[in-house]
């Protein structure tokens, strides 16, 4: 999951970075409003931490732009100010979610499974596809019951499957979900996870889609 | 006396007590006058009445007289012997001293007349007590009404007061009714003019009053606000250090809580010194001041800084100088600059602190002053662009991209300190680039 998090303070930033990427998240961080509004324009992302106090161009104004042009990523401000117009205004210009300073990083995290659930249109946190269930939240992985241990990357790429059955994602989609920018990336790493997930949940589960990428194959 | 009121009254009742009792005693006086007048009068008449009697013996008829028993009547032969005495065994007027004389007689005081005749002499006496106490009498009836009209009067005089003094009152219950949340200035309207100037200071002062609670209450809304992000930190490097899966990850995140510690600590401090030094703050010790020994304390106190990030700290100075001020503010003061100069100042960079005089009309010193001592401290940075340079002064102003771990208030607490010495701060660009900030103070003519 690649998170994108516009945070001008760097202690925060840093704290909420070390506690996501623990979660297996992968974390890109920005630090004013131009920036943001560029970097939502230019890839991605499946959820954005928003910080309304930026340098350059409010919080407020990045969001609205963003959801006039159309980017739908689930967004959750976090942010000192906690007045209720401050809340309504929040929402009302697309937040899916409003987190006020300090906060506590299980919430912070519950909340984004959340808002994510709530993207796929799920009711439950858990996933589940052709007998294999894995839980965002524990990074748990069943497989028809059994329990199967994963290692973070293969979770990752196993959980972005799994979000759309069916769908194909590039092996340059799941790279960028892997590492972000700027990561080192083996030419095969991708092939090399998908490889290692075959091995411990079945060749069938994944289909390698030639030229085009990977998918679940729907049942 | 502490009381306009009972001054008043006091005075006022005073004087018509005063107006009472004088006209009192005038109309007795008055009164005593004329009886005394009528009385003598009197005696007259009988000493003559009597005289044109044709036979002086038992058969004088007496005037008949309301006030017979009063008198009393001698007749004395022209040898001196009493030949008749109305009423016997009264005191011998002896002396005839002729017409009208007052005698003291067996203890009392006496009018007496004494008319000479061919058969002797004829006195006629009243005592002074039968005047007096009618000459009372008449003066009473004659001052009771205006007794009354003096007690009407009092009353008034005390109801006029009273109604004079309302304005004072309702002054008092209008300044009651504001408090920390209403500071409306008070209608002048229904005031006399002598309350004019009093109330015309109490709205001044009331304004002064609700701009210092309004700048209060902006900068504990301020600071609230500003203290959210180090105290957030705070507590997320505090679960991070719970969540810590390994040694490591510990080790690392008790550093960073630490930092974020000292981030949150300095913040506050910097919220205090501000606050003390404001203009509303604490009282400023004014005392004679060495300032080159405070520069160099503050920049010993920044030191460990600027060798952290390989900044050159140096100091110019122009050898002992005075000003009045307190000591412990223009350290924090000149430390702040320091401060600020050493985190904007590239890795590597130099930070300048110039302490000198300047005469006056040199173009740089204060207007009004003879000479004035400069400090300018110049770093090698970014700088502030002059259309910033204004708001650079504004608390928790923090320019876009500036340096980590500055909390927007050194400027802030800069200015407030130079302005409780009476000294002026100015912000230009050094040469060849970066910020040179100047604090000109009125110097002691040593």
């Amino acid at each position: 999951m690649r998170v994108l998090v516009v945070e001008d303070d760097r202690m925060i930033a840093e704290a909420v970075r070390t506690a996501l990427e623990q979660d297996g998240y992968t974390v890109e961080w920005i630090r004013d409003g131009a920036s943001a509004a560029a970097a939502l324009g230019a890839s991605s992302f499946d959820i954005v931490l928003l910080d309304l106090g930026l340098p350059r161009r409010s919080g407020l104004e990045v969001l609205r732009e963003a959801r006039r042009r159309g980017i739908a990523t689930p967004v959750i401000i976090i942010t000192a100010r906690d007045d209720v117009q401050s809340r309504v205004a929040g929402l009302d210009a697309g937040a899916d979610d409003y987190l006020v300073k300090p906060f506590d990083l299980d919430e912070l995290a519950a909340r984004m499974r959340s808002v994510l659930r709530r993207g796929t249109g799920r009711a439950d946190s858990a996933l589940e596809h052709a007998g294999i269930r894995i839980d965002p939240a524990t990074h748990e992985v069943l497989r028809n019951g059994e329990p199967v241990t994963l290692s973070a990357r293969e979770y990752a790429v196993l959980e972005a499957l799994m979000l759309r059955p069916g769908a194909i994602l590039s092996r340059a989609q799941l790279e960028d979900r892997l590492y972000g920018w700027g990561g080192e990336i083996e030419s095969n790493a991708v092939e090399v996870y998908v490889h290692a997930l075959r091995r411990k949940l079945g060749a069938e589960v994944i289909r390698t889609v030639r030229g085009v990428g990977y998918c679940l194959p729907k049942r | 006396m502490k009381s306009i009121r009972a001054r008043l009254l006091a005075g006022l009742l005073a004087l018509v007590a005063l107006t009472a009792i004088g006209a009192g005693v005038i109309t007795y006086e008055r009164m005593l006058d004329e009886t005394s007048g009528l009385f003598d009068y009197q005696l007259r008449q009988m000493a003559l009445s009597l005289r044109d009697q044709a036979t002086i013996g038992p058969g004088l008829i007496l005037p008949s007289h309301p006030y017979g028993s009063d008198f009393v009547i001698q007749i004395w032969s022209p040898l001196g012997a009493l030949s008749y005495a109305s009423r016997p065994g009264l005191p011998v007027i002896n002396r005839a001293i002729l017409g009208y004389a007052d005698m003291r007689l067996a203890g009392e005081r006496w009018r007496v007349y004494s008319l000479e005749t061919a058969d002797g002499v004829i006195q006629v006496a009243q005592p002074w007590r039968v005047r007096e106490e009618l000459a009372s009498e008449a003066a009473l009836r004659v001052l009771a009404p205006l007794l009354l009209l003096l007690t009407t009067m009092a009353a008034a005089v005390i109801w006029i007061v009273a109604r004079g003094l309302a304005p004072l009152r309702r002054l008092a219950s209008e300044v009651e009714r504001r408090d920390a949340h209403s500071l409306a200035p008070i209608g002048a309207g229904g005031f006399p003019a002598e309350a004019a100037p009093l109330v015309e200071e109490l709205n001044s002062l009331l304004a002064r009053l609700a701009d210092a609670f309004g700048k209060q209450r902006a900068f504990v809304a301020d600071a609230a606000h500003e203290l959210r992000s180090p105290l957030t930190a705070l507590s997320l490097q505090l679960q991070l250090l719970d969540r810590a899966p390994d040694e490591a990850a510990r080790a690392q995140a008790r550093a960073k809580l630490g930092a974020a510690v000292e981030r949150a600590i300095h913040l506050a401090t910097q919220l205090l010194t501000l606050a003390r030094h404001e203009p509303e703050g604490a009282a400023v010790q004014l005392r004679t001041v060495e300032l080159e020994s405070v520069v160099r304390e503050a920049i010993a106190e920044t030191n460990a800084l600027a060798a952290a990030r390989g900044i050159e700290l140096a100091l110019e100075t122009a050898g002992v100088l005075h000003v009045r001020g307190d000591a412990d503010a223009l350290r924090i003061l000149v430390r702040n600059l320091v401060d600020n100069a050493v985190r904007y100042a590239p890795a590597g960079g130099k930070v300048e602190v110039r302490l000198r005089t300047c005469a006056a009309g040199s173009g740089t010193a204060l207007p009004g002053a003879a000479r004035s001592v400069e400090l300018s401290v110049a770093d090698n940075g970014p700088g502030i662009p002059a259309s910033e340079r204004e708001r650079a002064f504004d608390r928790f102003f923090r320019r876009p991209g500036s340096a980590e771990g500055g909390t927007g208030l050194g400027l802030a607490i800069v200015k407030a300190i130079a302005e409780r010495h009476g000294a002026r701060v100015s912000l230009e660009d050094a040469h060849p680039s970066g910020l040179r900030v100047t604090v000109l103070f009125p110097s002691l003519s040593s």
